[in-house]
């Protein structure tokens, strides 16, 4: 990344960083320069030396990230806060990079002037390359067409059969007017009767139309195998990048976006495969043969019916980016609908709770009318300038009847020759008029297939090493100097390092926002660390086998997911092969088997959309039961017991103790009394680990924790206060 | 059980407004504001806009951090008019800073790279530029009938109050993209 982007005049060599800001610290907007040397930050406004700052009198450099701008500010020892400049936020990724040097700098007394970090935008098209080498839209730019009938190879034999197919029934249909013509010059206008020559004729027509039909027959079979297998591997294709891509990345996009890419528009381009891919190369072939039998027919009037051509391809030009246009509006408008509905039908629990049908479908209609408007608006266009250029097309044939007629007149051309003429120019103007409409078919397509790509093309932030290693789990979690943000530069967790034990059970606690779910994420490895190490055994968890990790590793969240099926689906989800017995062994000690033995269809009982007919309990202790028979080396739980009264929590205690038994645990709650059974409790407190020990001994320090617990009994007393008091 | 609730909520259901006429703010070297409000002192202070896009001098909410690094609000501005001149113009200045966002006047043309990404060549009160969007459709949006809100690959934000008032090509080059 190039740090030195602007010097100021009579610049000297010593100067290491270098970057162009828009505001002063009072906010007063100004043509600065941020820099600094060994020593001294410089700030320059206007071309003038405005401040200077001793670099050893800071302690940390940070980037806050405002809303439209962003500060860059240093901290001293005392912390005192001093702002240095602020900058637009094309910056950010410049101004952090140094600022987390300059920190190193103090902290390390090391200097790094040449940063390895890469560019933080693509020089060519100014897009972020978000940690990239290379910038995926420029790197992958040819066509999205071209790119989608590259997927033909591998089903190129029926391809080819079907090409060859089309070519033979286009030839057939190539050599009727010729029949046409012999019978009008040889039968019809001589008025001659000839059985025999008039019954070769007539069965020389029946087999060319039999050959003809079996063609198309193998034609289309060949082309449909074709493009349902194409549809087939794209669709399958975006599934599976939706499995493996990262949280991070997913989480940019909604679950509807998602289903709309994998069933919408693969099917848009499966549709485009079976009806334009081969066409596009018959039509263009029948084009030459035709526009060729023409000219040696006769050139004259050939050149006649060509002359509207390129006028109609100047308007077919035009009209494409404008079409373009004109379906990306549909397709947004069509994505806003079906996300809507997919939300809407998701949340219909809260729209009926709040009685707010009503607004809803008024919210609906809107969608669905502006949908419906941007597809007339495409259509109007479309069927306002076709009709037109398809007629300028046919002037052409005017021009050949009229002089093909006079040539008749003066003997120069037969009838049959004239009808033959004609018939080949309508043939003609048939692929031309397909080129006409193809703008339609590929700048709907291309849209299609743009979005396709753009999740084919998209890189997993978390990637598997080249040699990643399967490792057996023992238990043993180390956080080395872990630092880590959502956003770059933002860091959510800072200098955390701790070492938990195997069999070991580990409380996170903290105040909301302050990491907790963060450090399990990490563990889980849905995100990276942006700096440090988490090692598991001793191996650092980016070189383990990312399904090797997860498959050890058992979660239970605070909101169980179930999917829509029985429960036995749904504990064996963990583990497909597992025997009943065994699943019946989980379920017990899950506390789950006595509730399910009451249900009617016992482990058969469908759990209904997302496990809305079960209570919140008796969902977690599936959950449990699911997680159990995973037998997981690592268990996260991750405000397992939060939403549950305390009579369900005692029971699911029971059963997540007997979970835990001889596996590292790693618990977050919110309500300090669950974690009474955990060995050790890390604290967190402003994305720092500020303590690490046991109960008692973290009582005893009086710190963060003490203070957190003593919060909570106060919090317990006022809750039962009034309710003592009313019952006195 | 009301009691329970209120004692539990009484800090955070208050709505503090703020009179103006006891605000004096001045700026600090932290890029931060001071504020002196009823005899006390308040250092590192952030304003808010609550609406930054229905209204920029209502509703600013005055916060900051205290020893524990939590977040504190003193209260809310309800209309900055009411503030002195010369504390108006102080406010004013760290918010247009703070919520930095040129305003397009003219939109040359919008090229759509067919993977998600759009770049609008477009004249700004900050000059002219492309701005590239990634993910356009959600960060190149209408949040009323009128008003554009662009936010680009960067993180930059753009605005424009009333595309109406937009001329003619500028408007039929947003056609296909609003």
């Amino acid at each position: 990344m190039d740090l030195k982007i602007k010097l100021p005049e009579n610049a000297t060599d010593d100067i290491v960083y270098s970057l162009p800001y828009k505001f002063a610290n009072d906010g007063e907007m100004v043509d600065g320069i941020f820099c600094a040397d060994k020593e001294y930050i410089y700030i320059y406004a206007d071309g003038k030396l405005e401040e200077q700052y001793k670099i050893s009198d800071f302690s940390e450099f940070t980037c806050r990230r405002q809303i439209g701008s962003s500060m860059a500010q240093g901290i001293k020892e005392n912390g005192d806060a001093v702002c240095f400049c602020a900058f637009t936020q094309d910056m950010f990724a410049r101004f952090g990079e140094v600022m987390k040097l300059l920190e190193h700098y103090v902290r390390t007394g090391e200097l790094i002037t040449e940063t390895d970090e890469d560019e933080p935008v693509c020089p060519s098209c100014g897009l972020p390359l978000e940690g990239g080498s290379e910038c995926v839209y420029c790197k992958g730019k040819g066509s999205t067409i071209l790119r989608l009938l590259k997927r033909i190879g591998p089903y190129k034999k029926y391809f080819i059969t079907a090409v060859i197919c089309t070519i033979a029934s286009e030839l057939v249909w190539v050599f009727m007017p010729y029949i046409d013509r012999i019978i009008i010059d040889d039968y019809v206008t001589p008025k001659l009767i000839d059985w025999g020559g008039f019954i070769a004729i007539v069965i020389t027509i029946v087999s060319l139309l039999l050959v003809g039909g079996v063609m198309e027959l193998l034609n289309m079979r060949n082309s449909f195998k074709t493009a349902l297998s194409i549809g087939r591997d794209l669709r399958q294709e975006v599934f599976e990048k939706s499995q493996q891509l990262s949280m991070s990345s997913l989480s940019k996009r909604t679950a509807g976006e998602l289903i709309n890419r994998v069933s919408g528009d693969a099917a848009k381009l499966e549709e485009f495969i079976t009806a334009n891919g081969k066409d596009a190369i018959v039509k263009l072939l029948s084009l030459m043969i035709i526009g060729g039998l023409l000219f040696v027919m006769n050139w004259r009037l050939a050149l006649m019916t060509i002359v509207p051509v390129p006028f109609v391809f100047l308007i077919v030009k035009k009209l494409f980016n404008v079409m373009a246009l004109r379906y990306t509006a549909v397709w947004k408008y069509s994505k806003n609908h079906s996300e809507n509905l997919h939300d809407i039908l998701n949340g219909i629990a809260v729209v009926k709770s709040f009685g707010s049908e009503a607004r809803e479908i008024a919210h609906y209609e809107g969608c669905s009318i502006k949908w419906a408007k941007a597809c007339v608006r495409a259509e109007i266009m479309w069927y306002l300038t076709i009709p037109f250029s398809e007629f300028i097309l046919t002037v052409g044939n005017f021009l050949v009847l009229y002089f093909g007629g006079s040539m008749i007149l003066g003997n120069e051309m037969s009838l049959g020759e004239l009808i033959q003429f004609t018939t080949y120019v309508a043939m003609l103007y048939e692929p031309i008029i397909w080129l006409i409409h193809i703008p339609r078919t590929l700048a709907d397509t291309s849209v299609s297939a743009g979005k396709v790509f753009e999740i084919l093309d998209m890189q997993s932030d978390v990637r598997d090493i080249e040699d990643p290693v399967e490792i057996d789990i023992k238990g043993d979690i180390e956080f080395d100097d872990v630092y880590f943000g959502y956003k770059a530069y933002v860091p959510v967790l800072k200098g955390i390092s701790c070492k938990i034990n195997k069999g070991e059970m580990i409380g996170i606690v903290g105040h909301s926002g302050v990491g907790k779910s963060t450090m399990i994420n990490l563990i889980l490895r849905l995100y990276d660390c942006t700096q440090g190490e988490i090692r598991i055994d001793g191996v650092p968890i980016k070189n383990i086998d990312q399904h090797s990790l997860r498959s050890q590793v058992g979660v239970v969240l605070q909101e169980t997911f179930l999917f829509d099926g029985s429960i036995l689906d749904n504990i064996s989800y963990a583990r497909q092969d597992a025997p009943f017995e065994e699943i019946i062994k989980a379920a017990k000690i899950a506390n789950a088997h006595d509730f399910i033995v009451n249900l009617p269809d016992g482990y058969n009982t469908r759990v209904g959309n997302k496990g809305y007919q079960l209570s919140g309990g008796e969902r977690q202790r599936i959950a449990i039961a699911r997680a159990l028979l995973h037998d997981p080396k690592i268990i996260i739980l991750d405000e397992a017991t939060a939403s549950l009264d305390t009579q369900t929590e005692k029971q699911i205690q029971e059963a997540l103790g007997r979970l835990t038994r001889g596996r590292t645990t790693i618990a977050i709650a919110h309500r300090l009394s669950t974690l009474s059974n955990a060995d050790r409790l890390i604290v967190l407190d402003k994305g720092k680990l500020a303590e690490f020990g046991t109960h008692k001994e973290l009582m005893k320090q009086g710190g963060v924790y003490y203070d957190l617990v003593m919060a909570q009994r106060e919090t317990t007393k006022m809750k039962n206060a009034p309710l003592k008091t009313a019952q006195a | 059980m009301t009691d329970e609730i209120k004692e539990e909520v009484y800090e955070v259901d208050k709505l503090t407004l703020l009179d103006c006429k006891k605000i004096a703010l001045k700026q600090e070297k932290s890029g931060f504001l001071t504020l002196e409000y009823d005899g006390r002192t308040y250092s590192r202070v952030d304003p808010t806009r609550l609406i930054p896009f229905l209204s920029k001098t209502t509703y600013i909410s005055l916060s900051y951090e205290n020893e524990e690094k939590e977040f504190r609000e003193i209260g809310v501005i309800k209309d900055m008019k009411e503030l002195s001149g010369e504390q108006y113009k102080l406010l004013d200045n760290f918010l247009e800073y703070k919520y930095y966002m040129p305003e397009i006047t003219k939109v040359y043309s919008i090229k759509d790279n067919m993977r998600g990404a759009i770049f609008v060549k477009a004249d700004t009160t900050s000059g002219e530029k492309t701005i590239c969007v990634r993910d356009w459709y959600q960060n190149f949006r209408m949040l009323s009938e009128k008003y554009l809100y662009v936010n680009d690959a960067d993180g930059n934000k753009y605005f424009c109050s009333d595309i109406e008032k937009l001329d003619r090509k500028s408007r039929n080059v947003l056609e296909m993209f609003t």
